[in-house]
C-alpha cells in the first residue's frame, strides 16, 4: 500500500504547487510568484498534534532582493491560499537565505509577459539589451536602478521609450 | 494578440487636421513620439505628464522625511521602497515628458525647483504626526491610484500608458501598505485612534480635492476628447466617496463634512466643495509648500557635482 500512499502525497504536493502559481505577486498583478522563480522548496507532512492528525504544509521561497518590501505581502498571500486547500491544515512559509535569486529563475512565460505587458526585459548573455517595444538593439542604459531595487532604467532611441530591466 | 509592447506602426504619421486626428483617437488610435502630432495634443499631453511627473517626485521627497520615523524596521522597509519606486517613476516619467521636445528634463526640474511649476495639492500640506502619514498612505495613495488607473484604461499616447502601466501596480501595491497601516491604528490603542482621527480631519479634503475641481461640460476638456482621462474629475470623486466613506465609518471613524449624507437610493453625496483655497495652495501658497520646495531645490544643488562628473564624462 505504500505506493498508494506515495502517489497521494505526490497529489497534495501537486495542490500546494498549484496553490502557490496562484498567487501573484504585488508588483506585478498578473504574474505569478512561481513563474517569478521564488519557490525554492515544498514539503508536506502528517503530524500528530494534541492526539491529532494535521497536515502541514513547508513552503520555502526566496526573495528576488533581500531589501524586498513585498516579502510579508507574499508570504501572507501564499499561506492564505495553500491553506485554503481543504487537505492542508497549516502552512508555513518561510523566506530562505538561499540561493541567491537571479533572473534565470524566471519562466519564459513569466519573461514574455513582463515583456510584453510590461515593457521590462533581461539583459541577453552577450549583455546587450532588445527593445520589447520595437524590437531594435540600441537600448541604452540610463540608470543603474528603477521605481525598485530590481530593476534598472534604459532608453530605446528607435522607439524612444524608456525600458526597465530585470537585473 | 495586441499588447502594449507592440506598437501599431513604426513609422511617423501625420494628420492632415485636427478632425482627422480626432477621427483616429476615436477609433482607438494610439500615438507614437514618431508620428506628427497636433501640437495643441502635444502641448496638452505634454503639461498633463510634466505634472504627473513632478507630483512623483515631490510625492517620493514626502515618503523619504518619514523612513526615520516609521515604527519598527519593517514599515522602514516599506517607505524606503515606496521613496524608491516614485522617484523611479518621476524619473521614468521625465524621460517620456522630455522626448516630446517642450521643455528638456533640467528645464522641468529647475522650474519645479523655482517654484514656477505646479503638482498635486496634497503635497502642499504638512504631515503633523505618522498618523498623517497613515492618512495620506491610505487615503491620497488611493485617490492618486484611481486617477492613475482611470489614465490608464484609455491613454492614447503609447510612452505614456507603457510607463502607467507599472505605474499603476505599484501604486496598487502601496494601497495594501496603507490598508495595513491603517488597521493597525484602528486597533490599537484610543490615542492611536485620535491620532488617526485627527489626521482625517485634516487629509479627508485634500483627497477628495486630488481629483481636480470638475471636469469642463462635454468633450470641451481636450484630455477627455484625446482619451487622455477615460473619467471626468466628478466621477472618479463620486465613485472614491462610495468606496472610502462606508470603509472608514466602518473602522468607526468621523468624517470631517457636515454635509456629507445617503440620498434615498442609498448613495453618498459629499458637502460642496469651495475651490478657492485650493486655487491659492496650487499656486505655492500651501502650508508646507516653500519648505518642500526649498528642501527639493537643496538636494539638486547638492548634487551638481554629479551632474558635472557625468557631462565630463561624455
Amino acid at each position: 500500500m505504500t505506493a498508494t500512499f506515495a502517489e497521494s502525497d505526490l497529489c497534495v504536493e501537486s495542490a500546494v504547487r498549484a496553490a502557490v502559481a496562484a498567487v501573484n505577486d504585488p508588483e506585478y498583478p498578473d504574474v505569478s510568484v512561481l513563474d517569478l522563480g521564488l519557490l525554492e522548496s515544498l514539503q508536506v507532512e502528517s503530524v500528530t498534534e494534541h492526539g491529532a492528525e494535521s497536515v502541514i504544509a513547508h513552503v520555502g521561497l526566496i526573495p528576488t532582493f533581500s531589501g524586498c518590501p513585498a516579502l510579508k505581502m507574499i508570504a501572507d498571500d501564499v499561506q492564505q491560499s495553500v491553506e485554503s486547500l481543504g487537505s492542508i491544515d497549516r502552512c508555513v512559509v518561510s523566506w530562505l537565505a538561499g540561493p541567491v535569486w537571479d533572473s534565470s529563475r524566471l519562466s519564459v512565460d513569466a519573461q514574455s509577459r513582463l515583456a510584453e505587458e510590461y515593457t521590462v526585459v533581461l539583459r541577453r548573455k552577450d549583455g546587450s539589451l532588445l527593445c520589447p517595444v520595437c524590437g531594435s538593439d540600441a537600448v541604452m542604459d540610463q540608470a543603474m536602478v528603477g521605481p525598485t531595487r530590481c530593476r534598472s532604467v534604459a532608453w530605446c532611441p528607435s522607439c524612444r521609450n524608456p525600458v526597465e530591466v530585470m537585473r | 494578440m495586441h499588447t502594449l509592447a507592440d506598437p501599431p506602426t513604426r513609422r511617423g504619421r501625420s494628420w492632415s487636421d485636427l478632425e482627422q486626428f480626432q477621427a483616429f483617437i476615436d477609433s482607438g488610435g494610439m500615438v507614437e513620439p514618431g508620428d506628427d502630432m497636433p501640437l495643441e495634443y502635444r502641448d496638452e499631453v505634454f503639461r498633463f505628464i510634466e505634472f504627473h511627473a513632478n507630483s512623483e517626485l515631490m510625492g517620493g521627497l514626502t515618503e523619504r522625511d518619514w523612513i526615520p520615523h516609521a515604527p519598527g524596521l519593517r514599515l522602514k522597509q516599506v517607505f524606503l521602497a515606496k521613496t524608491q519606486d516614485e522617484i523611479g517613476h518621476a524619473h521614468l516619467l521625465y524621460m517620456v515628458a522630455a522626448d516630446m521636445g517642450v521643455k528638456t528634463r533640467t528645464e522641468m526640474l529647475e522650474q519645479l525647483f523655482d517654484g514656477r511649476s505646479r503638482f498635486h495639492n496634497v503635497f502642499h500640506y504638512q504631515a503633523v504626526t505618522w498618523a498623517d502619514q497613515v492618512a495620506i498612505s491610505f487615503l491620497v495613495d488611493a485617490a492618486a491610484f484611481a486617477s492613475q488607473r482611470a489614465v490608464f484604461a484609455e491613454c492614447t499616447y503609447g510612452p505614456y500608458k507603457r510607463v502607467l502601466k507599472r505605474i499603476v501596480a505599484e501604486e496598487g501595491f502601496h494601497m495594501r501598505h496603507g490598508e495595513e497601516m491603517l488597521l493597525r491604528l484602528a486597533t490599537g490603542t484610543t490615542t492611536q485612534r485620535e491620532m488617526f482621527q485627527a489626521a482625517l480631519d485634516r487629509w479627508w479634503w485634500p483627497a477628495v480635492q486630488l481629483f481636480g475641481p470638475d471636469s469642463p461640460p462635454g468633450d470641451t476638456d481636450p484630455l477627455i476628447r484625446w482619451k487622455i482621462k477615460s473619467q471626468r474629475n466628478e466621477d472618479l470623486r463620486r465613485a472614491y466617496v462610495q468606496k472610502y466613506v462606508p470603509l472608514l465609518h466602518g473602522y468607526g471613524f468621523k468624517i470631517p463634512d457636515s454635509e456629507l449624507h445617503q440620498d434615498v437610493e442609498g448613495v453618498w453625496r459629499a458637502g460642496t466643495i469651495d475651490w478657492e483655497p485650493l486655487k491659492a495652495t496650487m499656486r505655492q501658497g500651501g502650508p508646507d509648500s516653500k519648505r518642500r520646495i526649498a528642501t527639493a531645490a537643496t538636494n539638486w544643488a547638492d548634487t551638481a557635482w554629479v551632474r558635472n562628473a557625468l557631462e565630463v564624462r561624455e
